[in-house]
């Protein structure tokens, strides 16, 4: 069943969405079927993609919204946002 | 199939990835890749394409090519906490790069005085396969350092 939910996150993580946190986040983001972007103010990203979850440059403490699309969109949600909030290092 | 030679983007040896002190890439997490025990003080873009990030601090950057290709260059482990002391910024992101265009300069002395390890992932965050990847000493922007197949 086809689902879109989408949440707005504060970010936990003390240095911000930088390399470490960045992987960790795609590597999960990878993990599931739904389709999963990141929005800050303008500027969205492929949440399966490093790179672009990089150049959204998402500091400590910055609202972002995240979006997700697909069959296992609750639980991906879920999962993702308890990530974003937490310290993912 | 295409390949793409990645070269390496600092003079220096090349270690394995997985031996590298940081679970995050030891486990490819971030990508498949190798590391760079660097002996000089500029890293220069391994890649033609775009300077996607380059951190504020200048401890790493990404540059993203056509088909999903992406690169990333981080000197040093857990070098976002010296917020630049160590690194000077030479590129400007979002700017287009070519294969040997220095991108930051740093000192080894002072980043290692400051506590961090030197030792640098240079990683394919994105599309691609690493078919062949070098071993000792590599000379930047000239040796190939992996060559991706697409």
């Amino acid at each position: 069943m086809e689902n879109t939910v989408e949440r707005t996150v504060t970010l936990g993580s003390k240095s911000g969405l930088h390399a470490r946190p960045a992987a960790v986040f795609v590597q999960h983001a990878k993990g599931f079927h739904s389709q999963i972007t990141l929005t800050k103010e303008e500027r969205t990203a492929n949440g399966k993609s490093i790179l672009s979850v990089l150049a959204l440059g998402a500091e400590h403490g910055d609202q972002v919204v995240l979006k997700v699309s697909g069959s296992d969109a609750e639980n991906a949600l879920n999962k993702l946002t308890r990530l974003l909030e937490g310290d993912l290092g | 199939m295409a390949y793409i030679d990645v070269l390496a983007p600092l003079d220096g040896t090349v270690v394995d990835l997985e031996s590298v002190p940081d679970e995050v890439f030891a486990q490819k997490m971030a990508g498949d890749g190798v590391a760079i025990d660097p002996s000089g003080q500029v890293a220069v873009s391994p890649v033609a394409g775009q300077l996607v990030k380059l951190f504020k601090g200048g401890h790493a950057f990404g540059i993203a090519l056509n088909d999903g290709v992406e690169v990333i260059v981080h000197l040093g482990l857990d070098t976002i906490e010296l917020e630049g002391k160590g690194f000077e910024k030479i590129a400007v992101e979002g700017q287009f790069v070519q294969p040997g265009d220095p991108i930051v300069r740093f000192d080894r002395a002072t980043i290692e005085a400051a506590g961090k390890v030197i030792l640098s992932p240079v990683v394919s965050s994105g599309e691609g396969t690493i078919i062949r990847r070098a071993g000792g000493v590599v000379k930047a922007g000239s040796d190939v350092l992996f060559t991706l197949e697409i």
